[in-house]
């Protein structure tokens, strides 16, 4: 088996769901991105580049590229970084001794390090929430007799914030392999897994499951049945900057519209 | 056999008295202001690894690297030291290779520089790791495609054959004194240690040079292998880097032993001196020379990378790289003047602008190595030659953004105040370098 996913330019819309949905499903940090969506041509999202009768508004979605020749792989000391046996590239978060090196060998920096604890900053981020909704709340407060029931709820809130995502720790392989866990150790770098915690289940991942353009398709690129197999041999794809010979088994299907 | 039984008893006052094991350490010699150095050696130590347990306790984010930019001074410190102790164990090595006489006296201070380096350089690439606690697959699952390992590896071996080389030369002066593991040379006449002395120090210096050379080399192709980082994916690099390393080794070298002969023997040690700068400028030569080529190949081509390296280079960071230029050729231009060579502060201000010459040689490999990110795409439409897909800081900024495409690093406090505690073992072991040099003995 080798996992593989394909991207239609075309059936894009931009709207960030998966980019959202990832963030929700791995239980991401803030300011933690495994999957970023862009408009290509400029860092402004949602606008038009180009001039007068050649304007274009294409998107670009990027996560790892899952490289069959990975870059991160080939430099990681520890073998922390790994193929698993479906090629998916993996970071064991036990054995990753926060070196850095893959994220200085990735040439498409999808790779996030844990500068500090996740759940500090989870928490920092749902308490500077509570207290936003605090200083709303205030004014009713008063009107409701000074019930404090706020409070409580804010400790909840906070608490919650670090329990987002899909909670079971899942392990890979004979190794056990520690590929997912909801709070990430401090100092280990992470990054898309394809969804480990759900494809090793046989399920999708969940970006290709919520996109409502149906942009993203995902299966066994070896298998010729598969929906992959099948729209790379009908299509014709490109791979991000397959120059730098890392061999993504992301492709895209571009735009057709595009004017040269 | 009387000899050995003095010695035993020295051994025992030497319990009893400080001043004594002052005497024994060497630390007597010391001129005030040296040991004031010591002090200091020492309090970087201690504030570096306060410092770092800091840095333990709350991340990385401590420092200023976030996700585009993900080595910083620690890792320019780490290639600085390597470079520094790869030229000190050339210095020491060439004595025996190249049958340098003139620089026999400053043998080992010169091993003992790449010993405290290579200790150093070693210290800061832990002190860089995020997870501490997972060093051990180092060892237990090494991934021997890494160019990381391999420096590993060498630089492991050169801490081993720095150290050798430093016992070897320090017998027989060890010898002398009665400490360190006395029992074993005791038994030896003065004349069987100075001869055992200097041919396992010679054997040791034909390993060394190779060793030395490798490490850099190594060292370089961590950055040199990665074929995104147009910066730094360069044949010339390793060699740049060992130019470099015997320029800013020698550099580094030649103040240890001006500090450790002091001032008034400048006289007896001229040709030394003189000798060691101009081999700090024949390799400033060929780090030129190389620095050449390597800007006019990148111009000639004149692709957007290239564009965008040359803007990076001469425009983003113009002064800083200005500076990299202009100290070493300062530096050159010095070393190859025959009457600033005589000149005690001419060889110091050399040296010392070498020595920053190649730190911020280190840092500039980072700046526009990190800071043109690798996934560019050309958009024909879009007006920009190519653009360049914005990276997730790891954190959301004060006003609210999260991606970038350019990352302003500064090292932080905590940053500078962690490399003091690689840098102070340095300075220790290098003073301590002073007691190995004996002007009476060696000369
Ligand atoms: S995209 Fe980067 S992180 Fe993903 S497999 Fe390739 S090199 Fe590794
Ligand atoms: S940071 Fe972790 S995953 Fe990346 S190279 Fe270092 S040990 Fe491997």
């Amino acid at each position: 088996m080798k996992n593989g996913m394909v991207i239609d330019l075309d059936r894009c819309i931009g709207c960030q769901t998966c980019a959202v949905v990832c963030k929700m499903h791995n239980s991401l940090a803030p300011g933690v991105w495994w999957n970023r969506v862009f408009t290509q041509g400029t860092d402004e999202h949602q606008t038009a580049v180009g001039e007068n009768d050649n304007l274009q508004m294409e998107f670009l979605p990027v996560s790892c590229q899952m490289c069959s020749d990975a870059a991160c792989e080939k430099v990681c000391p520890t073998q922390a970084s790994y193929y698993d046996q479906n090629g998916t590239v993996l970071v064991d978060y036990e054995k990753c001794i926060g070196c850095r090196y893959c994220m200085a060998a990735c040439p498409y920096g999808v790779r996030q390090f844990n500068w500090r604890d996740p759940r500090e900053t989870k928490a920092e981020a749902a308490h500077e929430t509570a207290v936003a909704l605090d200083a709303g709340l205030a004014t009713n407060e008063a009107e409701l007799g000074g019930v404090d029931r706020w409070s409580f709820a804010r400790t909840q809130v906070v608490e919650a914030a670090c329990l987002l995502g899909y909670p079971n720790p899942q392990f890979e392989g004979a190794a056990h392999h520690l590929v997912y866990t909801q709070n990430r150790p401090r100092g280990v770098v992470e990054k898309c897994t394809f969804c480990a915690q759900y494809t090793q289940n046989g399920e999708l991942p969940a970006c290709v499951r919520a996109c409502p353009a149906k942009a993203r398709s995902f299966g066994d690129l070896s298998d010729p049945t598969s929906e992959v197999s099948r729209m790379l041999a009908s299509c014709s794809t490109v791979r991000l900057r397959e120059d730098y010979g890392t061999e993504p088994k992301v492709y895209y299907l571009p735009p057709s519209n595009r004017k040269a | 056999m009387s000899r050995r039984t003095t010695s035993h008893v020295k051994g025992a006052q030497q319990v009893s008295s400080q001043g004594k094991i002052l005497s024994k350490l060497g630390l007597r010699t010391l001129t005030p202001a040296k040991r004031a150095l010591l002090a200091l050696s020492l309090a970087m130590c201690a504030i570096g690894f306060i410092a770092w347990m800091y840095q333990l306790d709350h991340g990385l984010a401590v420092t200023g690297m976030r996700n585009s930019f993900t080595w910083g001074l620690y890792i320019a410190i780490f290639a600085f030291m390597v470079g520094a102790a790869a030229g000190g164990m050339i210095v020491s090595s060439s004595i025996y290779l190249f049958k340098l006489d003139v620089l026999k006296p400053f043998a080992r201070i010169a091993s003992l520089s790449a010993f405290a380096c290579i200790l150093g350089a070693g210290l800061m690439i832990i002190l860089d790791l995020g997870s501490i606690n997972h060093i051990v697959n180092i060892l237990t699952s090494a991934n021997f495609r890494s160019p990381l390992v391999w420096d590993i590896c060498v630089i492991t071996g050169y801490l081993i054959i720095t150290a050798l080389s430093v016992i070897f030369q320090m017998l027989p002066s060890w010898k002398r004194r009665g400490i360190f593991g006395s029992a074993v040379i005791q038994v030896w006449s003065e004349q069987k240690t100075v001869d055992f002395s200097a041919t396992w120090s010679r054997r040791v210096a034909l390993v060394g040079l190779p060793f030395a050379v490798l490490i850099h080399t190594v060292t370089a192709l961590i950055f040199a292998t990665q074929a995104a980082r147009e910066w730094w994916h360069t044949a010339i690099l390793p060699p740049d880097f060992i130019a470099m390393a015997v320029a800013s080794g020698s550099a580094l070298v030649l103040m240890v032993c001006m500090v450790a002969s002091g001032k008034q023997r400048l006289e007896d040690h001229r040709l030394a001196f003189a000798l060691m700068a101009r081999m700090v400028a024949g390799a400033l030569t060929v780090h030129f020379f190389f620095t050449a080529i390597e800007l006019l190949m990148n111009i000639w081509t004149g692709s957007a990378e290239t564009t965008e390296l040359m803007h990076l280079l001469f425009v983003e960071y113009g002064p800083f790289y200005s500076s990299e230029l202009v100290l070493p050729l300062i530096a050159l231009m010095m070393f190859f003047n025959k009457r600033i060579v005589q000149k005690r502060a001419g060889l110091f201000i050399g040296s010392i602008l070498v020595i920053v010459g190649a730190f911020v040689h280190r840092m500039m490999l980072l700046y526009p190595g990190f800071n043109m990110f690798p996934l560019s795409l050309n958009v024909p439409a879009a007006a920009q030659d190519a653009w360049t897909v914005p990276i997730a800081i790891g954190e959301i900024q004060p006003d609210g953004s999260v991606f970038t495409s350019f990352w302003h690093y500064l090292p932080t406090s905590v940053e500078y105040c962690v490399v003091l505690l690689p840098l102070g073992l340095t300075l220790f072991i290098l003073l301590y370098a002073n007691t190995a040099y004996n002007p009476k003995r060696d000369t």
